[in-house]
């Protein structure tokens, strides 16, 4: 019987850098968010172009929260 | 009629062996006349039901014969391991036998951890062994002096007039008995071992051979029953031919063991399994010095500077196997890490040598844990009809040392189902819910526990269980809706008009 192992569906190896790829772009979109919130007016705010920036910015955080976890030994 | 018959026979067999065994080690006729008679009505109502019970398992009095006995006792270590080497014969005038069957006295049946067997097949150079199933036999014979039989299942039935020769192996534990009690730090340790010259069988034995094998030469005493011999580290007792059965000479030797009477009273193995890339292992020990107990101070000057004779039987160090690719390794107590530890990696095993604060003397105890990380490659796999399995090792890591009491904790990622332990041997197993981190529903964990557990314990064994890929992006999905959630509060912040005065 040839049983198949079964690995992570990402390389171990790669957790720090993709820990710190995706926090950087998270924080990068998060600022950006931010930026905008503050510089644009109520009435000039689009809501599609905030809840976009929004998702972006938490799919890169929660992802790199993930790696962060991982890579430092905590395995969820 | 038929019936009354048999039994007769029967008690006619049980009362002529019975005699047999008082000619082996007591006085003849000692049996008062009467006993016969009284026990006559009980003994009929006892076989009746036996008869009943044991139509399957076939009665020892088959045409089973041992025809020579080979019994090698390795007293070495703190445990002790016997092998044994019986060349079986099946009479003639027999039927086929599927089993034979091996005693064991009340007091080795409770010490026994395992028992293997083997039957060798061919000639010389090209024999084999193929492995046979033991189990307990719940056939009565406890009429005679309570011994607990094991039968010994032959893969193929032996036919009549056919020999073989199986090999069987048991351990057993806490059965040297320190001896004195209590010894000093600059004693060595003496113990007791008891056991029976002659080979404690259900069947005839036409000829037989003992060897007990002790750690040094110091030998203090040791039965006589002749022929017996000693050699070096070696006693023999016998050749010792047409022994009945059930026959039991008892045998004392007294001896000096000092090595290390390691005994883990507790120990939890935790397993994780996180399908991200790692399986993580976590051990609690209890460990205790099951040998002589300490008396008096303890010098700690004296221990160092003379090692060869103070504190002869404690230990102060362990040596646990672990499998390769072992990483993250940490070894402490409720106090903090401990140092004292060595690891050595390499392609086979890992081997991680621990030293407790203290060295252990008799009756001491030490508790400590021991945690290491594994690659997920190496032990989980998949097997041909869709469900996943993890692969691991039983019992304890630490070489020589006896488990009272182990219990195993599989915890399995959130989301598994059904799971289904393969365990070689009987264990209880029960499921528990453990939660760790990022957990909603908690996880599937399988708790085996077994008591009494040695080194030849450490066989793989598997959890199967079900797990659809999808449950792992419960995770991050909850990590990605948490932070979402804050920005969704921050534009519905930065949209709401919170001023008191009016809006222009």
């Amino acid at each position: 019987m040839a049983a198949k192992a079964i690995s992570s569906p990402v390389p171990v190896e790669w957790y720090p850098s993709l820990a710190a790829l995706m926090v950087s772009v998270g924080l990068m979109l998060t600022a950006s968010f931010f930026i905008y919130e503050a510089t644009s007016s109520r009435r000039s705010r689009s809501l599609a172009k905030e809840i976009t920036t929004a998702a972006m910015a938490s799919v890169f955080l929660g992802f790199g929260s993930l790696f962060v976890l991982l890579a430092s030994g905590v395995y969820v | 009629m038929d019936v009354k018959k048999q039994t007769v026979s029967d008690l006619d067999s049980t009362s002529s062996s019975r005699r047999r065994g008082v000619r082996a080690d007591g006085p003849p006729d000692a049996m008062p006349p009467s006993l016969q008679t009284l026990t006559t009505p009980t003994l009929l109502l006892l076989l009746l039901t036996a008869t009943a019970v044991s139509c399957s398992a076939l009665p020892p009095e088959d045409g089973i014969r041992i025809l020579s006995a080979e019994k090698r006792i390795d007293l070495t270590g703190s445990i002790v391991k016997v092998y044994l080497t019986l060349k079986v014969e099946n009479a003639p005038a027999a039927s086929d036998a599927s089993q034979v069957l091996i005693a064991f006295t009340p007091t080795e049946a409770q010490h026994l951890a395992i028992v293997k067997a083997t039957r060798a097949e061919g000639k010389r150079k090209k024999k084999t062994y193929a492995p046979l199933s033991v189990e307990a036999s719940d056939l009565a014979t406890t009429a005679l002096n309570g011994a607990r039989l094991y039968s010994v299942l032959l893969g193929t039935p032996l036919k009549p007039g056919e020999a073989t020769t199986i090999e069987v192996l048991y351990v057993l534990t806490h059965s040297l008995e320190p001896f004195p009690a209590e010894i000093s730090q600059s004693e060595s340790q003496l113990v007791y071992f008891r056991d029976s010259a002659v080979l404690l069988s259900p069947y005839h034995v036409l000829e037989q051979v003992t060897y007990i094998k002790t750690p040094s030469n110091r030998i203090e005493s040791f039965t006589r029953v002749d022929p017996t011999s000693r050699a070096g580290t070696e006693v023999k007792y016998g050749t010792y031919k047409n022994q009945a059965p059930n026959s039991y000479l008892p045998i004392l030797v007294h001896y000096e063991n000092n090595r290390p009477f390691a005994v883990v009273e507790e120990l939890v193995r935790k397993v994780e399994i996180s399908h991200w890339g790692n399986v993580q292992i976590t051990e609690h020990y209890k460990l205790k010095h099951g040998g002589a107990r300490h008396k008096g101070v303890f010098s700690r000057l004296e221990y160092q500077s003379r090692p060869s004779i103070s504190g002869a039987s404690s230990f102060k160090n362990l040596l646990a196997r672990l499998p390769p690719r072992v990483h993250s390794i940490y070894y402490r107590d409720e106090i903090g890490n401990i140092s004292t530890s060595h690891l050595r990696i390499g392609s086979l095993k890992s081997e991680l040598e621990i030293e407790p604060r203290y060295p252990l003397f008799g009756g001491w105890h030490c508790t400590f844990t021991i945690g290491y990380g594994l690659p997920l490659e190496d032990f989980l796999f998949e097997s041909e009809d869709g469900r996943r399995y993890i692969n691991l090792t039983f019992g304890c890591p630490l070489l020589d040392t006896v488990v009272d009491d182990l219990t195993i904790k599989v915890v399995l990622p959130e989301g598994s189902k059904n799971p289904q332990p393969v365990v070689p041997f009987v264990t209880e197993k029960h499921l528990e819910t453990s939660y760790s981190y990022l957990d909603v529903v908690g996880r599937t964990t399988v708790v085996l526990k077994k008591k009494n557990v040695v080194g030849e314990h450490n066989v793989p064994f598997q959890v199967y269980y079900e797990f659809n890929p999808i449950f792992m992006l419960a995770e991050p999905l909850m990590l990605v809706s948490a932070v979402l959630l804050f920005f969704v509060a921050c534009i519905a912040y930065l949209h709401m008009d919170l001023s008191i005065g009016k809006s222009s």
